[in-house]
């Protein structure tokens, strides 16, 4: 659909589903639990070059391509595979962080409430 | 106060670490007895060395020079308190002190100024009148100056002499610690002058103390209430580092013996080693341990990460954590490691001043950062520690003002992080892909009770149909073993791994079943199904485009020449092409229906899937991917009444269970998606993706089963989710 388009990153796809994801209900319980902006920048190969950059507005329910416009509660920086391992839950948020996987800028407490639950999986065919 | 302060600002940098516990400062401990007894509290935070800067012996002395003018701290002084003793010390003429100490340290390799200081501490038993009358300053003052000179003297790599000094008063105990950290403590200065010269210093260094050698097995007071903590001490296999650190944080009484351990197990190319031989980079941890919980958490991640047995990866682990520590861009703080965006600057300029003792460095480092946070914590809880808040403050302010004077210094290496990076970068590919060198390398299980079965294909087929999955599996790989061209064993092999929910192992299958027969048609798509589940859209579309080629009867719908380069929308056009031309053909549909996931066109794909499902009605694969498609087109509740339908065509079709735990939880109804996904574990125990998913349900509301998840733990959980 219209988030991913041209792009390569398979994080683009996941976006997308997140974007249908907040639609339903989910995006309901997500405005009241959270309710707060998440930009999410995601490379191809190293943190910070060629990104994308993606905002996950949880107030708003919506999910939009490009940097963000207001200033974002939170802001992470992945490569495209690491932030596919911490939103299927292959990687703990933690993890990645020590790793240097995923770097977070803004407030930590807005960056805690961003846990890998509030992706949707993809379901297998 | 002021006294001790002085004393424990020499104090700490001398000899770090000792401030942690209150026993371990013979100099704070003199002092406190001159001064008389105070709160215990008070003691041992006082005991806290006190130099957030460590910039080397020079400045430091500098500062220790200027303290018998101005001495820090006198602002919270409690009269009522300060004896006559401390009075007639202020009351000392500071100049000669001072001036002697200028000289002495002026940095710079004049020889005649280390001459008057070869003087001045010359190996004269009796010493000369200078001497004894430098010496005899209060005790404390004495001690620290001859700390000092011992610093001075791996500067500027003149062999230290050792001097008379006068009774320190030093207990057994503390002669030992002494002894042990000095050790330590020289081993780092001199690192580049040989071991010989390190005793040597050491030696001279501990006779002037008077600390003999044989003091070894003096015991402190241990508490045994902390038994526990001892235990752990006593455990050598922790991660190294964390224990240091730990122990210093916790402040609890300590054993000895860590310091060898530490330096028996690092010394020789353990990371000190590593770090004082690569000047520019830096160690130090800037890092605000403010909470030994947000450490033990740390612990708990680095014991982690350290479960991989290989030392390097362990190495390499932590110096990239540290190296981000060092870079400042991690800092500790209310139980989350947070990023910092100053660059860890003063560590830099450390680093130019061209010290080697980045050991002691750190050390001094988190002890200022602590003393921070003991302080706030103890002017919480005494009532009287008014000073103590100051004290704190004031540590702020000196880091705040060096941080100041060095900012310009700033300079990251960045060469050598990347270098680290990259080398932390290929152990995880290592481990990530469990299959190494090529892309989709099938994993045979270990022992498989299948092989020597005279007929493991048919066994093998036989158990697929009875829905024994896993069972099946072990008895194709038995076959395929056997026989590893045959393209039957591959593809049943790969089908079963599908339904298993393993994508990457049902991949590897159908890969080498595509090997032996790449005409086969159901091994196409199910490699064009499995690469869509694990989102590799440009290999998914090869093989879907592949399947029409090698079609008998739609082959010839695909152009021969660029066939490589037809777009998705080319395929689906294809596609539908075919299905115009034989509207009762199912598997075109079920293709086109995987193509149009691929693209995310769902309403299509469902519509697609649906005409294959009027067609074949039984075909369990259908049902799931109807289901599989409407959840991850968010209609979730819908995609449930579909796998169910599978589920009741084959009751141990582990990806449905698997997928309705996913619709599930996706509609947020988490305690519902735990059952099915243990119920899909049961089957099959090696479906990763399941205990991942498993995990993210149990945070969300039964936390306490997070252990039992994480330890895989079946039986508990069958136990409390019963289906």
């Amino acid at each position: 659909m219209a988030v991913s388009d041209g792009s390569k990153l398979r994080s683009a796809e996941l976006m997308d589903q997140m974007a249908k994801h907040l639609e339903t209900g989910a995006g309901e319980e997500l405005k009241k639990k959270i309710g707060l902006v998440y930009q999410i920048n995601v490379s191809p190969k190293k943190i910070g070059i060629d990104e994308e950059s993606y905002v996950v507005d949880l107030k708003n329910a919506k999910v939009s391509k490009g940097p963000c416009k207001e200033k974002p509660d939170a802001t992470f920086s992945f490569v495209d595979g690491d932030f596919m391992a911490v939103a299927m839950g292959k990687m703990n948020p933690q993890m990645a962080f020590i790793r240097g996987k995923m770097k977070i800028k803004g407030s930590m407490s807005a960056a805690q409430k961003f846990t890998p639950e509030i992706f949707p999986k993809p379901s297998k065919l | 106060m002021a006294l001790r302060d002085l004393v424990t600002g020499a104090g700490g940098c001398v000899v770090p670490g000792e401030g942690a516990s209150s026993s371990s400062n013979p100099l704070a401990n003199f002092a406190s007895s001159l001064l008389g007894s105070l709160p215990k509290a008070q003691e041992r935070v006082r005991e806290l060395p006190t130099i957030p800067t460590f910039q080397g012996p020079g400045q430091q002395l500098e500062y220790g020079s200027s303290s018998a003018a101005s001495l820090p701290g006198t602002e919270f002084q409690n009269e009522t308190q300060h004896s006559e003793f401390m009075r007639g010390f202020r009351d000392a003429e500071p100049a000669p002190y001072a001036d002697a100490w200028n000289e002495a340290t002026q940095r710079g390799e004049d020889l005649s100024r280390f001459s008057e200081f070869e003087r001045i501490y010359g190996q004269k038993p009796g010493g000369n009148v200078q001497q004894l009358h430098y010496m005899d300053g209060p005790p404390q003052h004495a001690l620290s100056g001859f700390l000092r000179s011992f610093f001075a003297s791996s500067r500027t790599e003149l062999p230290f002499h050792a001097v008379r000094l006068p009774e320190l008063g030093l207990s057994g105990f503390d002669k030992q610690r002494i002894r042990d950290r000095s050790s330590i403590m020289a081993r780092h200065f001199f690192a580049d002058k040989g071991e010989e010269y390190v005793n040597a210093q050491v030696n001279a260094f501990l006779e002037s103390l008077d600390i003999e050698d044989g003091v070894r097995e003096v015991r402190e007071p241990s508490n045994r209430a902390f038994s526990e903590m001892e235990n752990y001490w006593g455990n050598t296999n922790h991660g190294k580092h964390e224990e240091w650190v730990q122990d210093f944080h916790q402040q609890y009484p300590q054993k000895n013996y860590w310091a060898e351990e530490f330096q028996s197990q690092h010394d020789a190319d353990g990371w000190a080693a590593q770090f004082s031989e690569q000047q520019q980079s830096l160690p130090a941890r800037h890092a605000d341990f403010r909470n030994v919980s947000s450490l033990e958490q740390t612990q708990s991640l680095v014991d982690t990460l350290s479960k991989n047995e290989d030392p390097k990866f362990q190495n390499s682990k932590f110096l990239h954590f540290v190296s981000r520590m060092s870079r400042g861009e991690l800092i500790v703080e209310d139980n989350q490691v947070k990023e910092n965006a100053v660059p860890n600057a003063w560590a830099q300029e450390f680093t130019q001043v061209n010290h080697p003792g980045n050991w002691a460095a750190e050390f001094t480092a988190g002890e200022h950062a602590n003393a921070n946070s003991w302080a706030d914590e103890f002017a919480q809880q005494e009532p009287g520690g008014a000073w103590a808040e100051e004290f704190s403050n004031r540590t702020q302010k000196w880091a705040d003002e060096f941080q100041e004077q060095v900012d310009d210094g700033a300079f990251v290496s960045e060469d050598w992080q990347e270098s680290y990076d990259k080398f932390v970068e290929e152990q995880l590919r290592g481990e990530q892909s469990r299959s190494a060198s090529s892309k989709w390398t099938y994993v045979f299980a270990d022992q498989n009770p299948y092989v020597g079965h005279p007929n493991p294909l048919k066994e093998g087929q036989e158990l697929f149909r009875k829905g024994l999955l896993s069972e099946a599996v072990l008895a194709l790989e038995a076959e395929v073993i056997k026989n590893p061209e045959n393209a039957e064993g591959w593809r049943l092999l790969g089908i079963t791994h599908a339904e298993n929910d393993d994508d990457r192992q049902a991949i590897a299958s159908m890969v080498r079943a595509r090997d032996a027969d790449p005409t086969n048609l159901e091994v196409l798509l199910a490699l064009g199904v499995s690469h869509t589940n694990e989102l590799e859209q440009p290999e998914a579309l090869r093989y879907l485009r592949g399947w029409l080629q090698h079609h008998p009867k739609y082959g010839i719908l695909v152009p021969q020449e660029n066939a490589e380069s037809l777009t998705q929308s080319d395929v689906a056009r294809l596609f539908n092409e075919a299905a115009a031309m034989a509207p009762e053909d199912g598997d075109v549909h079920t293709v086109l229906g995987v193509l149009y996931n691929l693209s995310r066109e769902y309403s299509n794909a469902i519509q697609s899937f649906e005409t294959a499902l009027k067609l074949k009605p039984r075909d369990y694969s259908l049902w799931n991917k109807l289901g599989a498609t409407q959840a991850n087109s968010a209609r979730s509740s819908d995609a449930i009444y579909a796998y169910q339908e599978a589920l009741n065509l084959k009751p141990n079709y582990v990806r449905a269970w698997s997928n309705m735990g996913i619709g599930y939880a996706n509609q947020a109804q988490y305690q519902e998606s735990i059952r099915y996904y243990v119920r899909a574990l049961c089957m099959n125990p090696k479906a990763d993706n399941a205990w991942q998913y498993l995990r993210m349900s149990l945070s969300a509301t039964r936390t306490d089963l997070l252990d039992a998840c994480d330890k895989r733990d079946l039986e508990t959980l069958q136990a409390e989710f019963p289906l």
